[in-house]
């Protein structure tokens, strides 16, 4: 199918895309595909970024810090209106699911490309979404559904361990594990400061903690006119801090009865907003097959491209595309799912030090690519990393004719995959494809921390081919070729050092 | 031709019998390794006596070294006294969250010394020994840059 014929006028003239990094850089792609000329926003430390470069023009929206860039509504829609773009698209994160910002944009007669504010408000506060859901008949992981406050007895009727949460919360922020009773009085004040902190908004509630447990989300596509359309599931159990590294579909733990009632689940979670546009519905899945809802974001996701590989839908063109009033047509109504799609989030974060942000510049930067591998980036070589905004530096994406496939294309995309200047957790995600629970699909949300914890010590051989290698760094010079057979190493360092100093 | 020895982590290390090396692009640093059955893509970084070596995403840091040089790196380490003051640096730009001694304490090995967010993170900073807190030179609510000094132990 294509996206648009010569006669089709583009759903907009033009759009401001009110991010940066790869999503933003995604968006512009999408735009050129439908004839809209993209727009991009900047802060001063993104002047010469590749989305800046990628876009028709780009509006200067402040100071490198994000709460006085990115995320400055007047900011972004003061660039809106210079641009004279008809459309905002806000991309994840910042400002995607603020409905003041939504409002915002309304309000200065333009669109929104994304669910109305009122949505947004209502599925934004978390604790307001489990009430909805489970008063729409959904399962909602079992614990309080109003505000935790001085009396933490609730607790202990839930049973530990129980997970802390921000009701402004999302993406894994302001989440917190609280193991027994005597742990609750400094976990609860930390995970208020944490929230406080984040999102401007303290509020408190308690889940019970699924484990085992698989996090798996429905991706969901609306149109204004009350079509909706359920694009499959996407299992995102590998995670560390409650974010995830690893996204694929469909679901190993999926089976044809649980995915029906999951569909069913996020069907009437998103029948109690009007809804329209883009949104994802959370869920966990128990070692029995149950699932629990846990929010629903609305919003594109990070990982929206397994869903696009597996339907040859564009997500982000038919968000666009409903926005500007289109009705999805039976193709994406009834879509047809094809193969298996994983993603991996390449991540400047040391996984030998707890997934640590690692902090310098990458020096060499190479991507996979070839059959079935798709790279979503705005990373270069040779530039400096910005600690100001998200670490992620790339979502390498495969897609093949089944899992058992896909994983090896993961396998050799990530063997292509050469990054210099700092440590990433590709070392990790290269590591993960050979473990025996991931190849057999038996993972939960567990995962790292039962079979990775801080890797596995250097291996000897792996030591000795790094010896060799920066050895042949060192004495070549540049114009050599060719094969070099790693000295015998009964050879001897002695000796060849002895005859070293007898030659000065 | 000067002979070098490498190391690993401080431990002189050979390269593994029966494998060889050939670059794919020298200027980008890109070489394969083989032993005739299986291959693996390696990026090699540095200079010097400096080296970093990639091989399925570890960077595994690598010396260099002339036997003339190790003799010179060799003595400049004993030259240094062990036991002395140490300063805590921050191994990771962020804003000072909370600071939690003060000028006096004295700390176990481990303890918490202050915050630090980075990155949507908040990064404990902990005592590298035990000691008594000399110095704090930074306050809560400042941002730091890697390497800045955070305060010294005794």
């Amino acid at each position: 199918m294509s996206l648009r014929t010569d006669t089709d006028r583009p759903p907009f003239d033009r759009v401001l895309i009110a991010n940066r990094g790869e999503i933003a850089v995604r968006v512009i792609r999408a735009c050129r595909d439908l004839g809209i000329s993209p727009i991009a926003v900047h802060s001063d430390a993104d002047a010469d970024s590749l989305h800046v470069r990628a876009a028709d023009g780009s509006e200067r929206i402040g100071p490198p810090a994000a709460a006085e860039s990115y995320l400055s509504i007047d900011a972004v829609i003061d660039a809106a209106l210079r641009s004279r773009a008809a459309a905002v698209h806000p991309g994840y994160g910042f400002l995607s699911e603020n409905a003041a910002f939504a409002r915002a944009v309304e309000s200065a007669g333009l669109t929104f490309i994304g669910p109305p504010p009122a949505t947004l408000e209502a599925l934004g506060n978390k604790l307001a979404a489990r009430r909805a859901a489970e008063s729409a008949g959904v399962p909602i992981v079992p614990g309080t559904t109003v505000a935790l406050g001085d009396d933490t007895s609730a607790l202990e009727k839930i049973g530990f361990p129980v997970m802390l949460k921000a009701a402004a919360g999302g993406g894994g922020r302001g989440m917190r594990r609280v193991d027994a009773m005597t742990d609750v009085a400094d976990s609860i004040a930390a995970a208020r400061r944490e929230a406080e902190a984040a999102f401007g908004d303290g509020t408190i509630y308690v889940e019970r903690v699924v484990r085992p447990a698989r996090h798996v989300e429905v991706q969901l596509l609306g149109d204004r006119h009350g079509a909706l359309a359920v694009l499959g599931e996407r299992d995102c159990s590998i995670q560390r801090r409650h974010q995830k590294l690893v996204e694929e579909s469909p679901s190993p733990a999926v089976t044809p009865e649980i995915r029906t009632a999951l569909f069913e689940s996020a069907r009437r979670v998103a029948r109690t907003v009007d809804f329209h546009n883009a949104a994802t519905v959370e869920f966990l899945l128990d070692a029995d097959g149950h699932h629990y809802f846990l929010e629903m974001n609305t919003r594109l996701q990070v990982e929206h491209g397994v869903t696009e590989l597996v339907s040859g839908l564009d997500l982000v063109a038919w968000q666009i595309r409903v926005a500007a009033g289109e009705a999805l047509p039976p193709a994406v109504l009834e879509p047809s799912l094809g193969g298996h799609a994983i993603e991996v989030r390449i991540y400047a974060e040391d996984p030998y030090a707890g997934f640590r942000p690692t902090a310098g510049r990458i020096e060499a930067w190479r991507m996979p690519g070839g059959p079935g591998v798709r790279v979503d980036t705005a990373t270069e070589a040779r530039t400096d990393l910005r600690t100001e905004y998200d670490p992620l530096l790339a979502k390498v994406m495969v897609h093949a004719a089944d899992r058992s496939a896909a994983v090896a294309r993961l396998r050799r995309a990530l063997d292509e995959t050469l990054i210099g200047g700092l440590q990433t957790d590709s070392a990790f995600l290269r590591w993960l494809t050979d473990s025996t629970p991931f190849v057999s699909g038996a993972y939960d949300t567990g995962f790292i921390d039962e079979h990775w914890g801080s890797g596995p010590d250097l291996s000897e051989l792996d030591r000795g081919l790094a010896a060799a290698a920066a050895l042949e760094g060192r004495r070549s010079d540049g114009a050599h070729a060719g094969w070099t057979a790693i000295p015998d190493p009964s050879s001897g360092w002695g000796s060849a050092a002895r005859r070293d100093a007898l030659r000065r | 031709m000067t002979a070098f020895e490498a190391r690993v982590a401080g431990r002189p290390t050979q390269g593994p019998a029966g494998w060889s090396i050939a670059w794919v692009d020298r200027s980008e640093g890109i070489a394969r390794a083989t032993n005739g059955e299986t291959s693996v893509l390696l990026l090699v970084e540095g200079s010097g006596q400096e080296w970093w070596v990639t091989i399925r995403g570890r960077r595994i840091g690598v010396e260099v070294r002339s036997w003339r040089e190790r003799v010179l790196a060799e003595a400049e380490t004993s030259a240094q006294v062990a036991g002395g003051p140490v300063t805590v640096a921050a191994t990771l730009p962020g804003l000072i969250v909370t600071v939690a001694v003060s000028v006096g304490d004295e700390v176990e090995a481990g303890a918490t010394l202050l915050t630090i967010e980075a990155m949507k993170m908040q990064n404990e900073v902990r005592a590298p020994r035990s000691g008594r807190v000399s110095e704090v030179s930074v306050s809560s609510g400042q941002a730091v840059a890697t390497g800045a000094p955070l305060l010294r132990l005794e």
